[in-house]
């Protein structure tokens, strides 16, 4: 007998009128479709240089029979290099399968059903799909100048506030919070929440005033940093990021941190990439010239743009930002729309090597005439 | 029996319906539940729920599939004389007559039937209501349910030009249906708390919101309202899931650069003036690119509307090479009598497709509705076999809504200039 189940009626509300997102294909089959013979991928802010070399060689020579064992559960050498890297302990750290696991780490450690997070209404998506799916209130602060704002973050807080998240730069925007106003910032949350300032994108900013979190954390005790070795270090493909703490927030996340999910090819080219200070000056070469190309090509097409901190840059278009996409596909060259981030006929765009860049001017002129 | 019923009539009076729809609804179920007993799954386990949605309740009968007789549910059903089992079958047809929509649905081998019956609301009569004034400092939030009766009055009154967004007689059901959360919107008001503008949008299929509007009240408001309730919109839903935003009401106008023209659809009134309404559409994430199912006859549309859109699709042929059909189609019908229009969606195909659809045309015809349309989902492969049937009896193709079934939709609309 065929018995009818309904999955439904065992979901959770909060469950029920979630919807599953759903990637893009992979580039061979969306090359297939809009029948373009290459691929610029500038949808996903990846590194174009791809791994430091340190990495590279290290995947070179990975001996596939390792591949039948289990990695260190916790990448016990990999946070032992990034204790000493910070000058920190190595209990300080824990790794995850990319940021976005170690997000929802700690949102499993401190809330519970009532609680809330606060973050903002146009950044980066996980914190708010984490908290909804877990069946809690995610509170989205409007952006001001296309910043964080603190001080509606600040009158957001109530006693069932548990996690502030914090994108340090902001992506899509860029814009960053100041050493002076991050400071400010954490005297008046005052331990009452836990801080997570996330800040994928440290490694590419320029500014003196830039905060480093990894220094303030000793001061504030309540303060996780995320990082991440997608961006800047070249290995989104292998999925791994990691947050730092004190030790004694750092150990109460410890409990909801799924071991064993972070695999030993990922650990080993991380390990490897850690030293790699080269790659991050000439990365960083790579983006300024690029931005400045793109720069002067956006103001001589007429398009606003908004560029800031980070490999990236958002262009507002005079029409929708999703037939952009489908139009540049079909010429050849992947960005992100960003009515998905709350700006519609935005869209955002990772600098990399100027042929794509040029590549990305071109379509653009092509739509525009 | 008497569980049934009084577990319906009950619900229904509870959830707020008068005591004429409330029987209705009751009379429904009893004539699907007796169907069900005695002839088509008797012994079997049937699960029956009520829902309140504010302004309707629905009554849902899950049950084995096998031996249900789905075409009672055409709107062009009459009792046949030549079936055996002739008084069954009526009753089906009594039940499908009494309520307002339904819905049927295969899940797995067994069906979930909904009926859905509304409640009744009084027309909107001359009540006082505010002047439209120009608006040009505001700030946009969602409205209170006071509120949206209010301004739907206003609509009609003050933008008289425009389509009215649906309900628009029947302000009490449009601010049942928000509370309800099936429509949402965003309102414009200044610091004195004038209302500037407002737009709304529904959830009205797997994955595509539409919205209705943007309505600017007075033509000397600030010109970038419309922008600024349709990015609100845009917010409200960017991470909903949804795929797309549909708008074929396009209120007093549609900021440009926001959506694509997908065509139009063609509506008159009851004293035969017509007029081309566009239906506008953007995607609100990247197009994941899927493929589809046609039927020979619709692939050059298809692939004109693709290469127009620079939609990414893989269209696959059907074919029909010997093999069985059930014997009988199923249509569902949503009309609007208000509006004179009717949309047909097929719920089954069989080897009487052509008939039943030429039997839905001239009977909807005879009685004065002057738009037909056929929704047909590129999902579903034996929903293109429509297509031959569909263009015999002078349905043409007018526009595709990307994702607007559970692939891509056809709408399909019979011109009734050339009625043979």
């Amino acid at each position: 007998m065929i018995t009818f189940f309904s999955p439904e009626k065992l979901l959770p509300q909060y469950i029920q009128t979630f919807e599953a997102y759903i990637p893009s294909r992979p580039d061979p089959e969306l090359m297939k479709m809009y029948r373009c013979s290459r691929l610029f991928r500038l949808n996903n802010n990846e590194n174009a240089l791809g791994p430091p070399p340190e990495a590279q060689e290290v995947l070179g020579r990975f001996a596939p029979k390792k591949a039948a064992l289990y990695p260190s559960g916790d990448a016990f050498y990999l946070r032992e290099a990034l204790a000493a890297r910070f000058n920190k302990g190595a209990d300080q750290f824990l790794v995850g399968n990319g940021a976005n696991e170690v997000i929802s780490f700690v949102i499993k450690a401190f809330c519970e059903q009532g609680d809330n997070i606060i973050t903002a209404d146009k950044t980066f998506a996980v914190y708010e799909w984490v908290a909804r799916f877990s069946g809690l209130e995610a509170r989205l602060v409007p952006l001001k100048d296309f910043a964080f704002d603190d001080e509606a973050m600040l009158a957001g807080m109530d006693e069932r506030t548990k996690v502030l998240f914090l994108c340090n730069p902001n992506n899509p925007t860029g814009t960053y919070w100041t050493l002076t106003r991050l400071r400010r910032f954490l005297d008046r949350v005052d331990g009452r929440a836990v801080v997570v300032v996330d800040e994928a994108y440290a490694e590419f900013v320029d500014a003196d005033d830039y905060p480093d979190g990894m220094a303030l954390m000793e001061t504030y005790p309540n303060l996780v940093v995320f990082r991440t070795f997608s961006k800047m270090y070249g290995l989104a493909g292998l999925r791994i990021g990691y947050l730092a703490g004190n030790s004694a927030v750092v150990d109460a996340i410890r409990r909801t941190c799924i071991v064993y999910s972070v695999n030993r090819v990922a650990q080993e080219a991380a390990l490897a990439a850690v030293p790699a200070d080269d790659h991050i000056l000439r990365t960083r070469q790579m983006v300024r010239e690029g931005k400045a190309y793109l720069h002067g090509e956006l103001q001589a097409l007429g398009l606003p743009f908004i560029s800031g901190e980070g490999n990236f840059v958002m262009v507002r278009l005079p029409f929708s930002d999703t037939l952009a996409y489908r139009k540049l596909m079909a010429q050849g060259v992947m960005v992100r729309t960003m009515t998905t981030f709350r700006f519609p006929n935005y869209i955002r765009v990772t600098i990399a090597s100027m042929e794509a860049m040029k590549a990305l001017i071109t379509a653009l002129r092509s739509m525009l005439t | 029996m008497p569980v049934a019923t009084g577990f319906v009539e009950k619900s229904a009076l509870a959830f707020g319906l008068g005591q004429e729809e409330a029987l209705a609804l009751t009379l429904a179920t009893e004539e699907i539940f007796a169907y069900l007993c005695h002839i088509s799954a008797p012994g079997t386990e049937v699960e029956i729920r009520c829902r309140s949605a504010g302004y309707c309740v629905d009554t849902e009968l899950i049950f084995d599939a096998a031996g249900f007789q789905m075409r009672a549910f055409n709107l062009t059903a009459i009792p046949s004389v030549a079936d055996e089992a002739p008084v069954p079958d009526t009753g089906l047809l009594i039940a499908s007559r009494l309520v307002d929509r339904f819905n049927l649905k295969h899940v797995g081998k067994r069906l979930v039937l909904t009926l859905i019956k509304d409640k009744a609301y009084p027309e909107t009569c001359g009540l006082d209501m505010p002047a439209a004034v120009p608006v040009s400092h505001f700030s946009i939030r969602r409205p209170e349910g006071e509120e949206v009766k209010t301004v739907y009055r206003m609509i009609t009154r003050y933008c008289r030009d425009t389509m009215a967004p649906p309900s628009a007689d029947f302000p009490g059901k449009v601010a049942d249906i928000f509370l309800s959360g099936e429509i949402d919107a965003a309102m414009a008001l200044d610091g004195a708390g004038h209302m500037g503008g407002v737009l709304f949008w529904t959830r009205n299929a797997l994955r595509v919101v539409e919205c209705f509007g943007p309505y600017v009240l007075h033509p000397e408001s600030d010109p970038g309202m419309a922008i600024a309730l349709l990015d609100r919109c845009m917010e409200e839903i960017a991470r909903s899931g949804a795929v797309g935003l549909i708008n074929r009401y396009p209120g007093t106008g549609l900021p440009p650069g926001y959506f694509e023209s997908l065509g139009a659809l063609t509506f008159c009134t009851g004293d035969g003036v017509c007029l081309d309404v566009e239906a506008s559409y953007r995607h609100l994430g990247e197009d994941k690119g899927i493929s589809v199912w046609a039927h020979p006859d619709l692939v050059p549309f298809l692939a004109t509307q693709y290469e127009r859109f620079t939609l990414a699709r893989e269209i696959r042929r059907v074919t029909t090479e010997g093999e069985e059909s059930a014997p009988f189609s199923v249509l569902s019908a949503e009309v609007d009598r208000f509006r004179h229009w009717t949309i047909l969606r097929p719920l089954d195909y069989g080897e009487d497709h052509d008939r039943v659809l030429e039997d839905h045309v001239r009977m909807l015809t005879r009685e004065g509705f002057r738009a037909i349309f056929f929704e047909m989902d590129l999902s579903h492969a034996w929903q293109a076999h429509f297509t031959p049937g569909l263009l015999k009896n002078v349905f043409e193709p007018r526009i595709v809504l990307p994702y607007g079934g559970k692939g891509d939709l056809v709408v399909f609309q019979h011109r009734m200039d050339r009625q043979a």
